[in-house]
């Protein structure tokens, strides 16, 4: 099966602190996967390689059919490429409205000059609409993204990431500071993606990862420790040493 | 072209409306055009600050809208009123060389006459020569473009320099303001060819109209100036309204996720220093010729932060209020420091307000940005806010 991301031999050291450390990892179309770890195990380190946030040492990224490595991209290149990223702080723009928040997202020319010749058009209208009632914003389209409350804000910084069509969304803790009720759409909204994209969540909360039911990676010190379906990895020593270890349930 | 920008910011109409009104009523009050209730110097006085009032629109669209606090923004003023006071001066010397050789039994050569000009105008640095940056000095056309293309030039090589190094926050404002401290410096030498800190000046002498009298002359370049402050304010509210607006703001509040969902943040950002730096540009051109006078003293970084200053107190990210808070404080400044304000004698000690006029300023600074973060500007909020 061909990959869609391939990670291979990926290492990045952080003032003497191997972040990652020799890591491989593959994600294939139109998969839903979460990668779990302990603290400081890399997890957003390896968000941070993938989108060009960070470069490593050695190893890897390579993306899509075209065989494109990541390494010498941009972040923008890299979101132009098909990548969206979803921070674990929600990041959203607080002083436009959820429309503008969209608008500005979605998959459109990106330079300076398109965009400041850009007129609203009944096609893009649509499409803001359609990715609001997704996440279930459709309500809020005037309202200043500020105002929402936090799980609003996560829907609306995953519907961004969607207004983008990237082929791969990586998406940092959604589930953090939510309710179970906003958990339980945020898992709808995910895995409903997934259907057409790759969709790569890391968590920390073991019960979102259950009810995501996907693969699931286990990072530990910066490289892949197993691999498999939940109650696969959960069933192997070396995992619930290492969580037991640090502290986590 | 987006048809609805206008729609989306009703402030610009309201703005163009006032702006009218106060252009026809100084028109209607000044001495050439008028019942003369306005002398010309307090014309001259009033179109300054319209530039003023332009070049803090810019500052409010490259500070607050895109989150840059560009401490060098004057340099670019500078540099365009520099560019249209070489013209000036030189049309002006030769007009008055071409008189005094008139007279001579054999007819002046070019180079007697190019000599001549050179002396005038270099004689005070104790040079003859022209420097090489006079070669346009002949041409309006040219020495306009110079207004336009220097600003911008300079503007579009420091910014990509700068943000593609991601040099950003204050870093990137005391890079600013070693540029802008640089120019000044460097003009401020006699070589410099541009007359040391002797700067340019009779600028308010318009070659060719000579028989014109100030009072006409203040009134036009006044006129001039309300053209362009509606237009830089119309071209500004275009940009900053829309998706281009939602980029740039977005850019300010978080430059990082702008970035994350495909935008190139460094041309943006270059794009919006560019614009700016040009319509600043042109801001100087329109000043200096109703100053009269320009020397490197006027790009110290001092000016630059007072733009700044005036962009917190009229209120960032409205451009009415960078125009509020470029005329009030400025017209403040020149009634304080011009001996306006009567000096308060308090026994022990008197108040003299032309030095104590910077300490108002600085504790008036400090509180609106303590109390009143959206400036004098944000009054307005409270005046529009319709009933939810």
């Amino acid at each position: 099966m061909s990959m869609l991301l391939e990670v291979s031999g990926v290492s990045v050291t952080f003032d003497g602190f191997r972040a990652i450390n020799n890591l491989s990892i593959n994600f294939a179309e139109a998969e839903l996967r979460a990668i779990i770890g302990p603290n400081g195990a890399g997890k957003t380190t390896f968000m941070d390689i993938v989108t060009g946030k960070t470069r490593p040492d050695e190893g890897t990224v390579i993306w899509g059919e075209k065989n494109i490595s990541l390494l010498g991209l941009s972040e923008s290149q890299i979101a132009m490429e098909g990548i969206g990223r979803k921070f674990q702080k929600p990041t959203v723009f607080e002083d436009q409205t959820v429309r503008q928040n969209l608008a500005m997202a979605l998959k459109n020319p990106r330079g300076p000059f398109a965009v400041l010749m850009h007129s609203k058009t009944t096609a893009n209208a649509a499409r803001i609409e359609s990715i609001a009632e997704e996440i279930g914003l459709t309500q809020s389209l005037t309202r200043r993204a500020g105002e929402l409350s936090h799980g609003q804000k996560q829907w609306l910084e995953i519907g961004m990431l969607l207004a983008q069509e990237p082929r791969l969304l990586l998406v940092d803790e959604p589930a953090a500071g939510m309710t179970v009720e906003e958990r339980e759409k945020t898992t709808d909204i995910l895995r409903k993606a997934a259907e057409t994209r790759a969709v790569v969540v890391v968590e920390h909360d073991m019960e979102f990862v259950r009810r995501l039911d996907c693969k699931v990676t286990v990072l530990h010190e910066g490289s892949v420790l197993a691999e498999g379906s939940l109650d696969h990895v959960t069933s192997n020593q070396t995992v619930v040493d290492v969580y037991l270890g640090r502290g986590h349930a | 072209m987006r048809k609805s920008f206008i729609a989306e910011n009703p402030s610009v109409l309201w703005f163009l409306a006032a702006l009218s009104l106060f252009t026809l009523t100084v028109v209607l009050l000044s001495e050439a055009t008028g019942t003369a209730m306005i002398s010309t110097s307090f014309v001259k006085t009033l179109g300054k600050t319209l530039c003023l009032c332009l070049i803090a629109i810019a500052m409010d669209v490259v500070w607050g809208y895109c989150g840059i606090l560009s401490l060098g923004h004057f340099a670019f003023f500078g540099i365009g009123g520099y560019a249209i006071g070489m013209w000036l001066m030189y049309a002006r010397t030769e007009t008055i060389v071409l008189e005094s050789l008139q007279n001579q039994v054999i007819p002046p050569t070019p180079q007697e006459v190019s000599d001549a000009i050179g002396n005038q105008i270099f004689g005070v640095v104790g040079s003859s020569e022209f420097p090489l940056i006079w070669a346009f000095a002949d041409s309006l056309f040219l020495q306009l473009l110079m207004v336009v293309l220097i600003p911008g030039l300079l503007a579009l090589v420091f910014g990509w320099l700068a943000f593609r190094s991601r040099v950003t926050g204050v870093y990137l404002s005391i890079l600013t303001q070693a540029m802008t401290l640089a120019l000044s410096l460097y003009l401020f030498q006699n070589d410099s060819g541009l007359r040391g800190n002797n700067g340019l000046s009779g600028l308010q002498n318009i070659p060719g109209f000579e028989e014109t009298s100030q009072a006409t002359i203040s009134i036009v370049f006044f006129l001039a100036s309300s053209v362009a402050l509606g237009a830089g304010y119309v071209f500004f509210a275009w940009i900053v309204t829309g998706k281009m607006g939602s980029v740039i703001k977005g850019i300010r509040d978080n430059e990082a996720r702008v970035r994350f969902l495909g935008y190139h943040v460094e041309s943006y950002k270059l794009f919006v220093f560019t614009v700016t730096a040009v319509i600043s540009g042109i801001a100087g051109a329109l000043y200096y010729p109703q100053a009269g006078i320009i020397n490197p003293g006027e790009i110290a970084p001092i000016a630059s932060i007072y733009l700044a200053v005036w962009v917190a107190i009229g209120g960032r990210g409205r451009l009415y209020g960078a125009v509020i808070g470029a005329a009030f404080v400025s017209l403040l400044s020149s009634w304080f420091t011009g001996g306006g304000a009567p000096d308060i004698d308090l026994g022990v000690y008197r108040i003299q307000w032309t030095d104590w006029w910077l300490v108002l300023l600085g504790v008036s600074f400090v509180a609106v940005t303590l109390f009143f973060p959206k400036g004098i500007g944000g009054l307005f909020d409270y005046l529009v806010r319709k009933p939810s």
